[in-house]
């Protein structure tokens, strides 16, 4: 079984970030992790392959070319090979740029299984990964929290549906978002380390996919950022003093209604 | 030109879910700016009732109903909505930044070949423009982006995002006919809605979140009664779920959900970035802790350095009476 599992390096969430004085770019910390919930999709890849021991199983990921450590850590936890189509001059984050470029790799790598996380925890888009699977014409489920592979054309998943959980059965080639609760992601062995520390990461050019450069060049984006802002500051806490514990709660209470004005 | 605007509501039980109504509310004062029209889709099954409600706030109610639309199933409700966009041509299209509009827009986005922007917090019509305001970075940064003319795009915006008012326009029910498109490799086999019936987390006016400071589980039993007290919800931190005291559907933060709710309180949270990463976009922030050097109080509008189980019962009472003086 070929499964491909698409990955993103994002910023920790601990990171410095700075907004630029363009107040259109960043300045971010060099601190950065494979994003949170692609963990899972690495580990439900990997159980996968324990199962049926012929699968293969490949990480991608597009994006700069530090992005190579992410891949390092998909090998050092299972991943058979990886690959980087990099995003340098053609930094987009637009959702079906990245969606077009990812789905043309998995067409041309061959799958019967795709797996990604729920969602980066950069840009909160949650979009990627069921774009992908409309580009492919393959069937979805988003937010997994159960995944097993039953034989070589059938997935059976639970996936959160409104106020709940729905069990499903689809066939093969399909796409899964995964999310917490589906597995527990591995430590890598100091042996998978090792390995991840000599594999050879092949960079992929975006444009030797096949796609046409309006496509993917950088003007083809149909969304502008006009401008980044720091958050509104909250301003400083304002500790609620009493003698006893009821004043300080009638206290609070009192300025949730008059001050606050949201009793 | 004016640019039409086009919301998929959600509903439940015959009523329109308020995220939705948040949405008809906004469409409907962004239409009015421009001369544009505010189109209402309600997709389902029996869903007249739904679409009297929805007339209030839309220009145009377009019903889809259809008995194998019953349940949510991205597959049919794509090739519904890939029709309705083709027909009607709105210049935007909005949906609640839901477990379905997370399901279903991206889909719709990559089917119609239009960008997307996910779990906006703000629009702004200005200059002819549409700007929307999305966090990244769980809230570090503020982005507006704006869109190039000629772009129909796919926006959703998180819950809570915009007020709700109460309009009464009496706009006409569309009824469309449409193909309906269904993949037989996706196949549902049984559904659990769980046992009791919860507000939405992300919906929620208030949330009562506890952290590690609640010692166990049995102690959260005083955090439902204040949440039922306010009709809202409780939450809980990364560290009680992994604890496995409340469920993975409670957790608020940066792995769980990312909350806006009028009034947080948080109970012996310590305001580790994770869970203030998903909730700090919240109106008022109230933390009750121990330790007055937690970090949550950096984040919070009040604050109170006490032990939560003389607080909470207190607390409890106040409430209760606040809500009997209204």
């Amino acid at each position: 079984m070929n499964i491909i599992v698409f990955i993103k390096q994002v910023a920790d969430t601990e990171a410095r970030i700075i907004i630029k004085n363009d107040q259109k770019s960043l300045e971010i910390e060099n601190k950065y992790n494979m994003n949170f919930f692609d963990e899972f999709a690495m580990e439900a890849a990997i159980k996968t392959k324990e199962k049926f021991k012929d699968s293969k199983i490949t990480a991608c990921t597009y994006g700069p070319k530090r992005s190579i450590e992410a891949l390092r850590t998909a090998i050092a936890m299972g991943a058979d090979q990886a690959f980087l189509i990099d995003n340098t001059n053609l930094e987009s984050d637009d959702s079906l740029i990245v969606a077009k470029i990812l789905s043309a790799f998995a067409r041309k790598e061959g799958f019967d299984l795709i797996l990604c996380g729920r969602q980066a925890i950069d840009d909160e888009n949650a979009n990627v990964g069921v774009m992908v699977a409309e580009m492919l014409g393959i069937p979805h489920a988003s937010s997994v929290t159960a995944f097993e592979v039953v034989d070589s054309r059938m997935v059976r998943a639970d996936n959160e549906i409104e106020g709940g959980i729905e069990s499903i059965e689809v066939q093969l080639p399909a796409l899964f978002t995964t999310q917490k609760g589906v597995n527990t992601p591995r430590v890598p062995l100091i042996t998978g380390v090792m390995k991840a520390m000599k594999a050879v990461i092949p960079t992929i050019d975006p444009t030797t996919l096949g796609l046409s450069n309006e496509d993917i060049d950088l003007n083809s984006s149909g969304i502008e950022t006009i401008s980044l802002e720091p958050p509104q500051q909250r301003p400083p806490v304002k500790m609620i003093d009493g003698e006893t514990t009821e004043d300080k709660v009638r206290n609070l209470v009192k300025a949730l209604k008059e001050e606050a004005k949201v009793l | 030109m004016a640019s039409d605007i086009m919301v998929f509501v959600e509903y439940k039980d015959g009523n329109i879910r308020k995220v939705s109504l948040e949405l008809l509310t906004k469409g409907q004062e962004l239409a009015k700016k421009d001369g544009a029209t505010l189109y209402a889709v309600i997709i389902g099954f029996q869903i007249q009732e739904v679409a009297e409600s929805a007339r209030a706030y839309a220009d145009k109610t377009i019903i889809v109903d259809n008995e194998s639309l019953n349940e949510y199933r991205y597959d049919t409700y794509v090739s519904v909505l890939e029709q309705l966009v083709k027909k009607y041509q709105p210049s935007f299209i909005f949906s609640g930044s839901t477990v379905t509009g997370k399901d279903l827009f991206p889909r719709l986005a990559a089917r119609l070949n239009v960008s997307i922007v996910s779990d906006a917090v703000g629009i702004d019509f200005s200059d002819n423009r549409l700007k929307v305001k999305k966090p990244l970075y769980g809230g570090k940064v503020i982005s507006w982006l704006s869109f190039k003319e000629g772009v129909s795009p796919l926006i959703t915006f998180r819950p809570n995002s915009f007020s709700v008012e109460k309009l009464s326009l009496s706009g006409e029910i569309v009824e469309e006919k449409i193909d309906i498109f269904k993949d037989q490799k996706f196949n549902v086999l049984s559904v659990n809605k769980g046992g009791i019936e919860k507000v939405d987390l992300q919906e929620a006016d208030f949330i009562i979140c506890g952290g590690r400071g609640m010692k166990g589980p049995e102690n959260f039993q005083v955090l439902e009664e204040i949440a039922n007290i306010m009709g809202g919800r409780v939450g809980a931190s990364r560290a009680v779920v992994d604890s496995k005291w409340r469920e993975y559907d409670d957790q608020v933060g940066k792995s769980g959900k990312t909350v806006s709710p009028k009034l947080y309180i948080g109970c012996g949270v310590s305001g580790a970035l994770h869970h203030t990463m998903g909730m700090d976009t919240s109106k008022i922030i109230v933390a009750v802790n121990k330790d007055p050097n937690a970090p949550i109080f950096n984040y919070a509008d009040y604050g109170i350095v006490d032990d939560l189980f003389n607080v909470l019962p207190l607390l409890k009472q106040e409430l209760a009476k606040s809500k009997q003086d209204i």
